[in-house]
């Protein structure tokens, strides 16, 4: 207790050094605190911006359907199936799909197809698919005999808004689907291979032409916070208790995408590791200056009889005190950044459009592991660091050091 | 469609005409008569193609005419969803005539080579406009459990060609050289599909199976069968028949 | 004006353990500056060299309207001047001609769409990664005209084995006839991507030419660069030098918009990291700095007490901020190389951490540039002369009574 009390003695003798020791930590701590929660919250910024547009957070298929697509692969039960997503938490939109692929023509220009049924509305508050249309308007219903072309097949087709473009596939019964639509609008998703074949229909329309029923292909699922991607998709997989679904993450589903994503994380470890080592130097810095200036004292203790170790646990405590004192305001700090940054975010120059989005800001996030990190790390290294000039300091001899100065 | 009776004249034209040592001999004059009991210049004929696979079961009953290896017209009789839909094939170009929508829709050639109203019928099929008669090697054969009243030939595609089979075994009736089988088979002798003849009947004039039924090996639950309810062969037939027009005359 | 340094250089070693500590201190924010700019820059170029050296090159040039129609027909114009050209030309590092075609692959039990690509295997090797990644068979060894090379997806659907018959059919350059080849199966790859490993048929330059009519034209020349960051630029000129005559020459973020604007956010991500990153140094830099000399008003006030003008003792304050920042800068520029060194050739091997592991992972490797030992170096020399600024102020203003009677 005493040495307790003498440690929190001296570090209130020596404001001075105790501020610049305690300000070493508040600061490297704050901008640790605020390093993670950015580097999460922008990582999941872009994944958001990538995979919310298009192919969504989750999707829910048959279960053999991702391996190798066919128009066969389908489940039905959809309304039975949104029930259980709108009771899950985390789940902010989901909306239907059927794909095939065809033939579409018009005029003497004729091309193959990817067949995309969407549900206008719900495709509309999961990916703002209206977004990605450049030209023309999105459809009017889910029954509505129109057709939405990629703009690479718009232009391969030499189509303009208005044409009929001519589709023929074959349906699920076997039978030869032919129909044709008018094209009311013409989108640009960002990605031009896509565009080339997309050839979009409101949902109904796709599966009468498909003979499809009420059976889809797809449901894709966005979250609200894309850091619980993967529970709430285990949690969507438990509430549907079907084995021949399978409710996959973007990780599974977007793996090239996701591959490229990885390259990034390793690199925030390396920096967040090199902002401790820059915050453990800076106290180690600090703390043996201060010893070193105070050997006369150390000698004085030892002269009047306190042991070695008593000394190391002074200047241990001494260090975890003011760290712990300087994490707490850093903690402060280091939140309260993240949380304004979390709400108002960083707008970067013109900003640019994906997929129809406008994606012009970046946000942090408060998460936990935002401050557990730097808690853990600071607080280590800190005793760590301390360890060292403490071991010094009660080796000095006193009788040398009483003659110093 | 086109496609079926291409392959119906491609499958037997599809063994050499080559002569070799005696017992080949037989084979060859088996051959040669596999090879024209379905040629002919011209031909006019109603079809009934059934197709079977684990989702779905349909037939469709088609006029179809054809003038030499590459033209042909097809129309769909039957059934009504399908009436009207027509094929126009000339040399390398292929058309639909899309009833509902009384639209004419050019197939791009990539696609031209995609199985037709989910048949079972290849890419291999299609594009068979060179005799295969001097493409296989072939001998009499007999297989492990042979029926009687059959002979067998054994044929392998001579190295180099863009013949995906190891081999093929056709067998014959002994009595009339009438076809009763083919296997397809790949290189490691797994069999890869398996065409039936039945039905020996005249049409104007000619003896041949009316029906023939495809059996691939790789697809659980598929079969195609193709079968003649009339056929004309040699017959005049008007060029106007295989041009654009007369696709658009939807009729 | 020398006597000052000299005795600033003095000061600074009269307490070598004082002087080591501060100069490592800041010297590991220097190096940490360093450090953090070689791995940022090794990211940022991994993650473009993942999503293009697979397959796609860092740039492509083709004939102008070939990426949108794919024609058979629009082969590169001047093919052999072109070449020429990039083989002389000291920016690019590799390349590799390709004809291709779409097209359809079968075998005894099934058939396949797909994309019919004609390489020069020794070219294609130096380029993209399909040859890395051959699981069975090889990349085109030997001569044997009828080799085909396709993935392991493709394999599986049409249920062939290496040494397998497999039949490609293509149609020809102007709207033509169809070619049919056969070929037999010599390699099989995986890259774990499903459009790479289900889509693609690899055969040899010459037969693909041969089979698409096209004589000895090339539909696509992709392009390897000795600086993965050269082909970043928009306005570099070798764009322009190449999209002439018809074609067009085009890098990967015109290919990979997606990618381009990853990067671009990832940009805008890691400069705000960086942001806080420098703070901390320069937080680190300030307290250092701080702590020495405040620890030392005593001394100045003994300095002012025997006369030396306030400006005088401003001079040396400052003078020994920047002496230890010279010493800081070289060690701490020391320290930074070696550990970049370093880990430049280990690489960070991260397969291991958070999550499961991928087909080929490969480890992050920082990247040296010239700037940065330009660049951070000298910007730590000023900050610290400026931050000296603060306390030399004070210590030229205080009263040299209050200075004597400091103590610590």
């Amino acid at each position: 207790m005493i040495v307790l009390k003498m440690a929190f003695r001296n570090i209130f003798r020596q404001k001075r050094r105790s501020l610049f020791t305690g300000l070493s930590v508040v600061g490297g701590f704050a901008l640790a605190v605020i390093f993670i929660g950015w580097s999460d919250g922008s990582y999941n910024s872009i994944i958001d911006q990538f995979t919310r547009t298009r192919l969504g957070h989750i999707q829910i298929h048959e279960k053999t359907y991702l391996d190798r697509p066919t128009l066969y692969k389908t489940f039905a039960d959809v309304p039975k199936i949104g029930a259980v997503l709108d009771r899950t938490s985390g789940v902010e939109a989901w909306t239907p799909r059927v794909f095939s692929a065809g033939l579409a023509g018009a005029g003497d220009q004729s091309a193959g197809a990817r067949i995309i049924g969407i549900d206008p509305q719900r495709e509309e508050r999961t990916t703002r698919f209206e977004g990605t249309i450049i030209q023309g308007r999105p459809f009017r219903g889910p029954a509505a005999r129109e057709a939405i072309l990629g703009k690479g097949l718009a232009e391969i087709l030499q189509a303009k808004l208005g044409d009929e473009i001519v589709l023929l596939s074959q349906g699920a019964d076997g039978s030869i689907a032919e129909d044709q639509y008018q094209l009311v609008g013409v989108t640009s998703s960002g990605d031009e291979m896509t565009d080339r074949i997309a050839y979009y229909l409101p949902l109904s329309t796709a599966q009468d032409f498909l003979v499809l029923g009420a059976k889809v292909h797809e449901i894709a699922v966005v979250v609200s916070k894309l850091g619980r991607v993967q529970a709430v998709s285990r949690a969507i997989a438990a509430g549907l208790a079907d084995p021949a679904l399978s409710v996959e993450p973007w990780q599974v589903f977007a793996k090239s995408f996701y591959d490229a994503m990885k390259a990034d994380q390793a690199g925030l470890w390396v920096m967040l590791f090199v902002i401790v080592i820059i915050v453990a130097v800076g106290v180690l810095n600090t703390v043996l200056m201060s010893v070193l200036e105070r050997r006369r004292e150390y000698g004085l203790l030892k002269a009047v009889g306190t042991r070695p170790g008593g000394i190391v646990r002074l200047v241990v405590l001494e260090v975890l005190i003011l760290s712990v004192i300087s994490m707490v305001i850093g903690a402060g700090l280091g939140l309260g950044a993240n949380a304004f940054l979390a709400r108002h975010g960083i707008r970067f120059g013109s900003g640019f459009t994906y997929g129809g989005m406008v994606f012009d800001t970046m946000r942090s996030e408060i998460n936990l592991r935002s401050f557990t990190i730097p808690a853990v790390t600071v607080f280590v290294s800190a005793l760590l660091v301390g360890l060292f000039p403490a071991i010094k300091a009660s080796r000095t001899e006193p009788a040398r050091t009483m003659r110093m100065h | 469609m086109r496609k079926l009776l291409v392959l119906a004249l491609a499958a037997l034209t599809s063994l050499p005409l080559l002569p070799q040592e005696s017992p080949p001999a037989r084979a060859e004059e088996i051959v040669r008569r596999m090879d024209e009991l379905y040629r002919s210049s011209t031909s006019e004929a109603l079809v009934e193609m059934e197709v079977v696979t684990p989702e779905w079961q349909r037939t469709l009953r088609m006029r179809a005419w054809s003038r030499g290896m590459k033209d042909t017209f097809i129309r769909i009789l039957e059934p009504k969803k399908e009436e009207g839909f027509a094929t126009l094939r000339i040399g390398n170009e292929m058309w639909n005539y899309l009833p509902k929508t009384a639209k004419v829709l050019k197939v791009p050639p990539s696609m031209m080579m995609s199985s037709w109203m989910g048949s079972d019928f290849t890419n291999d099929d299609l594009v068979k406009e060179f005799t295969f008669v001097e493409s296989y090697r072939f001998e009499m054969t007999t297989p492990d459990a042979p029926e009687p009243g059959l002979v067998y030939v054994k044929c392998v595609p001579k190295e180099g060609l863009p013949i995906v089979w190891g081999s093929v075994v056709l067998a014959v009736r002994e009595s009339d050289l009438m076809p009763v089988w083919e296997k397809y088979y790949d290189e490691k002798g797994r069999l890869a599909r398996d065409i039936e003849f039945k039905d020996v009947r005249t049409f104007g004039g000619r003896r041949i199976p009316a029906t023939m039924e495809l059996v691939p090996a790789a697809k659980e639950g598929h079969k195609t069968v193709l079968r003649y309810v009339e056929a004309k062969f040699d017959i005049p037939l008007s060029p106007d028949i295989f041009t654009l027009r007369n696709l658009q005359a939807g009729r | 004006m020398l006597f000052t340094m000299k005795l600033a250089w003095r000061n600074l070693f009269r307490n070598k353990r004082r002087t080591l500590i501060a100069g490592i201190a800041i010297g590991v924010g220097l190096a940490s500056m360093i450090f953090t700019d070689a791995i940022t820059q090794g990211m940022l170029g991994q993650m473009i060299k993942s999503a293009t050296a697979a397959y796609l090159g860092e740039g492509q040039i083709h004939r102008q309207g070939f990426r949108l129609t794919q024609e058979a027909g629009l082969t590169i114009d001047g093919a052999a001047g072109v070449v020429a050209g990039l083989e002389k030309d000291p920016a690019v590092e590799a390349f590799a001609p390709r004809a291709e075609g779409f097209g359809m692959i079968t075998s005894p039990s099934d058939v396949s769409a797909v994309m019919v690509v004609g390489v020069d295997p020794s070219r294609e090797r130096r380029l993209s990664r399909v040859d890395e990644n051959i699981r069975q068979g090889s990349f085109f060894e030997g001569s044997n005209a009828r080799d085909i090379v396709i993935g392991g997806d493709l394999a599986g659907i049409l249920g062939v084995e290496l040494g397998d018959r497999v039949v490609i059919t293509v149609s020809q350059a102007g709207g033509g006839d169809l070619s049919q080849d056969m070929f037999r199966v010599s390699g099989v790859y995986r890259f774990g991507v499903k459009e790479m490993d289900e889509g693609f048929a690899f055969v040899r330059l010459a037969k693909a030419q041969e089979m698409l009519g096209v004589g000895d034209g090339i539909h696509e020349l992709a392009l390897k660069f000795k600086d993965i960051n050269f082909a970043t630029e928009k306005n570099n000129p070798f764009w322009a030098q190449y999209s002439v005559g018809g074609n067009e020459a085009v890098s990967w973020a015109v290919l990979l918009p997606q990618l381009r604007d990853v990067l671009g956010l990832f940009w805008i991500s890691l400069a705000f990291m960086a942001v806080i990153l420098f703070g901390v140094v320069a937080f680190g830099i300030i307290n250092t700095l701080f702590m020495s000399l405040y620890e030392r008003m005593f001394e100045f006030g003994v300095l002012r007490a025997v006369g030396t003008r306030p400006s005088g003792v401003r001079r040396l304050i400052v003078f020994e901020a920047g002496a230890l920042a010279v010493l800081s800068i070289v060690l701490g520029t020391a320290l930074g190389v070696v550990v970049t060194l370093v880990v430049a050739k280990t690489g960070i091997d991260y397969s291991g951490i958070e999550f499961a592991g991928t087909a080929f992972y490969e480890p992050l490797y920082p990247a040296l540039q010239l700037r940065q030992f330009v660049v951070y170096p000298l910007a730590t020399l000023a900050f610290t002369l400026l931050i000296g600024l603060y306390p030399a102020r004070v210590a030229g203003q205080m009263k040299v009574a209050d200075a004597l009677r400091k103590s610590l």
